[in-house]
């Protein structure tokens, strides 16, 4: 069975470099694919890879579109690695934000050694995903935005739409969500009394 | 003590319309047209119907596709093309089956062309047609996805001057806020993409834009509220209530001028376009400047709304894409254009939501358009219309040759 052959493709500020000498050091062929993406399709045509590795945040992941459909009619086409493939490996893989392209035929387990390594040194931003309690927040920035709304009904003598709209327009043009403004207009309203 | 104002009615929390799931998960991409997403999960349109918007943005139409397919984003601002796309098992990863619960905005995309070839005269389409034709001339034209929006209104504005969108010119994929560094480099020698980049290209200096997509079809659909069919199969009152919010935040974006330019200063933040308002807020106004001297008022600028004309999903919309699909050979047999749009688009849920807010709704699903080159669309003939352009690539096959 021949070595595969990895292009890696780096056009994001995830460090591919640590990701590059893993793999190589597990002994698989790895091309850099550190030029410009719009060069995408001529580096794979070039290179022949057997697994193409991007970030799944890349912007050049919509290049890679355009080299799986100029591929659809060869005899061994470029697809993306999905979760027809092993639905396990893949929301891993998309999980840890690593995306996959494959030559259709490759299986799935030659491929998990490389997306265990490729999962382990990519940087991932779990820390994002932390979720807050989304419904107690929603009901306390009603109440917040309704109660400034009331304040500005009184202090601006206006009624309930031409508020809201004074509020959100204040927002928008300070790139704020209405909470915020909400949040000062309360605040303002607790200075002054 | 603070007197409190009564918090709004909660029928649609507590009634058995809440919403299934309160909190969705909104994907987008950096362009002007996503206004009204980001307006209604910002501006407390989506709380009065029991939802909370988190935005999520996207850095490619493949990787929002992904997590629509994979669930991780419930919805999201998405390219027409590349719905179907994704539904038909066109391109990356396999068929799976997807929705348009809504039309989010039309018009106000650009093909434009480099300062370099301004220099040389190539500033209208017989000149352009010129040049690829007589002069051996090979330009490199980019677009953003391709199945999306932007190919088809490039490959269709090049067919109608004559120019055969993938034998006269080369078409390459470039993101769309990468476009003007292109440009500038000389890489490209022209793209189609969304505002606000084509003015972003006008006020660098970079380049000029020869045609809007609304002068290819005035008013036409561009992207729309997409999400996986699972999603409004599952959570029927989310997705009701997602359309009813977003339908709000368009409608209040035109309620005056200057909602429209507060929308501008929104998206200008690093979280949205991260881009100066200046570029964003005059085409967005419909204060068009073509980077050759020319100014205008457009009118078939950048809509959100229009009381509901631009968002009611018509089947129609739909299945023009498919027709495009199937000319220029991305789809190799004729899908059933009607049947497909019907799966599709969610035009019951759409009317629900719709009715709910007082929007008025066009009793037909089918609406009729003229074209640049002279051709009419109504929806009522897909398999001729598809096979009436003299320029196509409906018959191009894989190139595999037995014998010599």
């Amino acid at each position: 069975m021949n070595m595969l052959r990895i292009l890696l493709i780096d056009d994001t500020e995830k460090k591919v470099g640590r990701l590059k000498a893993a793999l190589v050091e597990a002994g698989f062929e790895v091309i850099d694919a550190g030029g410009l993406t719009i060069d995408l399709p001529a580096c794979v045509e070039t290179v022949r890879p057997d697994v193409v590795l991007i970030d799944t945040e890349s912007p050049g992941r919509d290049v890679m579109e355009q080299v799986v459909l100029v591929s659809r009619d060869r005899p061994r086409p470029i697809v993306l690695f999905t979760d027809e493939h092993d639905p396990a490996v893949m929301r891993q893989a998309i999980q840890a934000g690593v995306s996959a392209y494959i030559i259709e035929g490759i299986q799935a387990t030659r491929l998990q050694p490389i997306l265990d390594v490729a999962m382990a040194r990519f940087e991932s931003d779990q820390a994002l995903k932390a979720q807050l309690q989304a419904r107690d927040l929603q009901l306390a920035e009603r109440k917040r935005i309704e109660q400034a709304k009331g304040l500005l009904m009184k202090m601006k003598d206006c009624n309930e739409e031409q508020a809201y709209t004074l509020m959100r327009r204040q927002a928008m043009s300070k790139q704020q969500k209405l909470v915020q403004v909400a949040e000062q207009i309360i605040a303002m309203q607790e200075l002054l009394g | 003590m603070n007197t409190i104002p009564p918090v709004m009615p909660l029928a649609w929390v507590n009634g058995s319309d809440a919403p299934e799931k309160p909190s969705l998960n909104i994907g987008f991409m950096a362009l002007s047209d996503c206004a009204s997403v980001v307006v209604a999960a910002t501006q407390g349109f989506a709380q009065p119907y029991g939802l909370t918007l988190s935005l999520k943005r996207q850095s490619s139409w493949a990787g929002l596709r992904d997590k629509l397919v994979s669930g991780e984003l419930d919805a999201a601002h998405s390219l027409y093309g590349l719905i179907y796309a994704v539904h038909l098992g066109i391109g990356g990863g396999a068929a799976s089956d997807m929705a348009v619960l809504m039309g989010l905005n039309q018009n106000a995309q650009a093909i434009n062309l480099s300062a370099a070839l301004q220099r040389k005269g190539v500033v209208n389409a017989e000149a352009l047609a010129r040049l690829v034709h007589h002069n051996g001339a090979r330009l490199t034209l980019a677009q953003t996805f391709p199945t999306g929006n932007h190919a088809m209104w490039l490959y269709y504005w090049l067919a109608s001057q004559g120019i055969h969108p993938l034998r006269d010119v080369d078409s390459v994929v470039v993101p769309p806020a990468q476009m003007v560094a292109h440009l500038q480099a000389g890489r490209i020698d022209g793209f189609c993409v969304g505002e606000p980049w084509s003015a972003d290209a006008v006020a660098q200096g970079q380049g000029f834009t020869l045609a809007t997509s609304q002068s290819i079809w005035p008013d036409h659909p561009e992207k729309v509220l997409g999400c996986a069919r699972a999603f409004v199969e599952q959570y029927p009152n989310s997705a009701r209530a997602l359309v009813m919010a977003i339908l709000a935040a368009s409608r209040f974006i035109e309620q005056s001028p200057e909602n429209r330019r507060s929308t501008a200063q929104l998206l200008s933040g690093t979280a949205y376009l991260n881009t100066p308002a200046a570029h964003i807020e005059p085409r967005l106004l419909g204060d068009y400047q073509d980077g050759l001297g020319n100014r205008w008022q457009d009118p078939h600028a950048l809509r959100f709304f229009d009381q509901g004309r631009c968002n009611l999903p018509y089947l129609s919309d739909g299945m023009w894409f498919m027709t495009q699909f199937r000319r220029w050979g991305l789809l190799r047999d004729d899908p059933d254009y009607l049947g497909v749009a019907r799966q599709v688009q969610q035009l019951a849920l759409y009317r629900e939501a719709a009715q709910a807010l007082g929007i008025p709704c066009a009793e037909l699903a089918m609406r009729s358009s003229l074209l640049v080159d002279g051709s009419r669309w109504d929806g009522s003939d897909p398999h001729g219309y598809a096979r009436s352009f003299r320029l196509h690539a409906m018959h191009d096959q894989p190139t595999i040759r037995v014998g010599v």
